[in-house]
């Protein structure tokens, strides 16, 4: 008896195996056949890299505009500027006379910083005394903020250390002791992983995994909206055996997974490649953490298309949620100081986790064993849409029988 | 005639998500406390004033004590500290005997604000240590008192004016934008839907009935209450902002509700256009999501527009984002006379030409739809 069940159970799952596949052609043939979705699967994937590393690509500003009010015109002021301009980051477009000039140009958005040296600036370095400039940065972009520092520190703590020395000569201390005197101590910076501290480095890693969801997320409901608007009321349309959910559910997967494998492999290892963006990583380890995401994205645009009337629903109502999960995923607004609401809320999708994960693979080189935590949370995440996505196809098409 | 209730209880409960999200999430301004790590290899009672004074600032915590950079740096790979402080073994023992060591901070710009933020804290530090040092040898020899010790140490000091954002609230940064952002989106989605729908769902006959068989006046119908509501969604956004939250506000308010408004009717012009341009709806959407998500890279408040390459700075010259930023800039942030910011006004309200120039294209395929409608119509009943 138990001979006789074994090859009937093989030939059962050979059948049920012939159907899925089946399903999977037919998802297959669907997708290529529809212009939209065609677009949203195999087009948005391959543009949105190329276009957004392409309008990033400079990483960072060089030479920002800003403009010198020298009132003090000594040697001393002059020095100062030179230093200015000198540095990588501030260009001194403009010298003004007054405030009420730069004024004009920095509302024009022209300059986005002005250097004031005042009148009194030479003759309280040569008194002796502490000079003071004044700085006036524009806010509006984190990048001019940043820029304005970071040059105006460069170029006045150099203009300052020569002084110091010359003030230090002055009270006995020279040579090679006035250096150390200067800077008893010298602390050299050192950048990991974003070497040009550049904002495509930055952001760029992190829109490609939002792409991969996205595009899967919208694809998968619109595919779901569409067979629904075309009178085929269940989800499983043709094949078409009541009860039988679960060769729909593979053969769906199946042809999303597969199909993924490929965008994957070009956005997440080859993309980085092409356009010099961080790439430190072991592609294995970054194939095996993406298996997970990929299984966690796909069921939970099953689970969620489940709701979803319309062809456009999805699509109209929820691309604000892009720039939402964005944030969620703590690339920005570090993670460690957001409220522990919206970070419990992040847990539920799995961009959150799996932008965390490709930084640290792809960008800080992090093996397999560091991201653990977020490697173990994808894996339950696709356990538990995959039960939920179960569930809700069983009532569909409990429902749609009837 | 009404889009669909739905879709109008989507958009206020969207905009008060992302009203509660945005404005919640960065709500401490500037991140403090920011986790890093510390490699004391010396221990000497030098490093162990450092690291209280790194402790000490607010804006920084030094989290761990790691024996090796390797733990450190794995750590930092676990995405736990932002920043390492390495001091080698003997660093004290040097600076007694005038060897000058160093310091090595390693910084994770992979978190570019976390990084840059954590950076510059431990720069400050650094600078006050190695004065504090100074001031100690200089006191030995015998010069005293600050109006002689503060030349010596710092003889330029700075006196930064950060201008419309004093404590670089980095919310400031990124609400004032991102939250119009999320509005456009729903604008030209919404807009590009009411119109299209029509079409699609063969309705356009009892559309255009309701405005006396009138194209235009059967599009004013449709948009203009949604130029109300959207309309005060973005002015309920700008209440949360500049009253509630207290952000920088050096300009007009009500100049600022006038871009919004503005802001609002441009986006839906776009949104007529682009359902005039490609006709269906289903290229309609994929056309606006495209050109939404692309707004917020344009309006260029994260990456300058300058820095971008030229061929892709001309495209900012077509998102009405773009001239809202510069205008809030103008108005919130520099408190800059409205002359500066008219030539902005100027052109957000220009985009309101966009649909005549669709407008011949758009009535004829909503004539033909109509048309076709009738016939069926009529076929229907002769069956009957």
């Amino acid at each position: 008896m138990n001979n006789s069940s074994k090859p009937k159970f093989f030939f059962r799952l050979l059948h049920e195996l012939r159907r899925v596949i089946y399903i999977m052609l037919d998802e297959y043939r669907i997708i290529l056949k529809d212009s939209g979705l065609a677009v949203i699967f195999l087009g948005a994937t391959l543009i949105y890299p190329i276009l957004y590393s392409s309008i990033y690509r400079n990483e960072t500003i060089r030479d920002m505009p800003i403009a010198v009010i020298d009132e003090s015109q000594s040697a001393r002021s002059r020095e100062l500027a030179r230093r200015l301009d000198a540095t990588p980051d501030l260009n001194v477009a403009y010298q003004f006379n007054n405030l009420e000039e730069a004024k004009e140009s920095f509302y024009k958005q022209k300059i986005h910083g002005v250097v004031y040296i005042p009148k009194e600036f030479s003759q309280k370095i040569n008194r002796n005394e502490q000079a003071t400039v004044s700085l006036y940065c524009d806010m509006s972009s984190f990048m001019y903020y940043r820029t304005m520092t970071l040059g105006a520190n460069l170029g006045i703590l150099e203009s300052g250390k020569d002084i110091k020395i010359e003030r230090m000569n002055a009270v006995g201390i020279t040579g090679r002791s006035a250096e150390i005197s200067v800077a008893p101590f010298r602390y050299e910076k050192n950048i990991l992983f974003n070497e040009p501290m550049g904002f495509a480095s930055f952001l760029l890693p992190v829109v490609l995994v939002m792409i991969i969801q996205q595009t899967l997320f919208f694809g998968i409901t619109m595919l779901t909206g569409t067979l629904r608007e075309e009178k085929l009321a269940s989800i499983d349309p043709k094949m078409r055996q009541k009860d039988k959910f679960f060769p729909t559910i593979f053969g769906k997967a199946l042809c999303y997974f597969s199909m993924y494998i490929v965008i994957c492999s070009y956005i997440l290892l080859a993309v980085p490649r092409i356009f010099q963006l961080p790439h430190i990583g072991n592609p294995l380890d970054i194939i095996r953490f993406f298996t997970p995401f990929l299984l966690a994205v796909i069921f939970f645009s099953m689970l969620i298309s489940v709701f979803i009337r319309n062809r456009e629903t999805a699509i109209i109502i929820f691309p604000f949620i892009s720039i939402v999960l964005l944030f969620l995923s703590g690339f920005s607004w570090p993670e460690s100081n957001m409220p522990w609401f919206w970070r419990s809320l992040g847990m539920i999708f799995p961009s959150t986790f799996g932008i965390q994960g490709y930084l640290k693979i792809n960008s800080m080189g992090a093996g397999l064993e560091q991201v653990k935590f977020e490697h173990i949370a994808l894996w339950f995440q696709t356990a538990v849409y995959f039960l939920a996505t179960v569930f809700a196809y069983r009532i569909q098409m409990r429902t749609a029988a009837k | 005639m009404l889009l669909h209730p739905v879709y109008l209880l989507t958009s206020v409960i969207a905009m008060s998500f992302c009203y509660l999200f945005f404005l919640t999430l960065m709500s401490e301004g500037l991140p403090k406390q920011l986790p890093i790590g510390i490699v004391d290899g010396d221990n000497s009672s030098l490093s162990r004033t450092l690291e209280r004074n790194i402790n000490a600032s607010p804006q920084v915590e030094i989290v761990a004590k790691y024996a090796s950079f390797t733990e450190a740096r794995k750590d930092m790979q676990k995405g736990r500290i932002y920043a390492i402080v390495d001091i080698a073994p003997g660093f004290h023992a040097d600076l007694l005997a005038n060897r000058q060591p160093s310091i090595a901070y390693y910084v994770n710009d992979v978190y570019l604000v976390a990084g840059s933020l954590s950076y510059k804290d431990l720069t400050y530090i650094s600078e006050l240590m190695s004065g504090f040092i100074l001031q100690q040898s200089l006191q030995a020899k015998g010069i005293t008192g600050e109006e002689n010790l503060m030349p010596l140490l710092q003889p330029i000091t700075m006196d930064t004016h950060l201008i419309g954002n004093p404590y670089t609230n980095y919310s400031v940064y990124l609400s004032n934008v991102l939250l119009p952002g999320v509005l456009q989106l729903l604008i030209i989605m919404f807009t590009i839907y009411a119109i299209g729908v029509e079409m699609k769902q063969k309705t356009t006959r009892e559309w255009l009935s309701t405005g006396n068989e009138s194209i235009l006046s059967a599009l004013t119908g449709k948009i203009l209450p949604h130029s109300v509501l959207f309309t005060l969604l973005g002015l309920i956004g700008l209440f949360l902002q500049y009253e509630v939250m207290g952000f920088p506000m050096n300009g007009s308010i009500a100049l600022m509700s006038l871009a919004m408004f503005l802001f609002v009717i441009a986006h839906q012009a776009i949104g007529i256009f682009i359902i005039g341009l490609f006709q269906r709806l289903r290229d309609s959407i994929s056309v606006g999501v495209f050109y939404g998500l692309l707004s917020f890279t344009f309006s260029g408040f994260t990456f300058p527009i300058e820095a971008m390459p030229r061929g892709a700075q001309i495209f900012a010259w077509f998102f009405p984002i773009r001239y809202y930023f510069k205008i809030y800039v103008n108005e919130a942030l520099n408190g800059a006379d409205i002359r500066y910011s008219l030539i902005y006004f100027a052109v957000m309200f220009a985009f309101l030409l966009l649909p005549f120039l669709v407008y011949t294209r758009l009535r004829n395929t909503i004539m033909e739809h109509d048309k076709e409608e009738i016939k069926n119509c009529r076929l229907n009943e002769q069956f009957q």
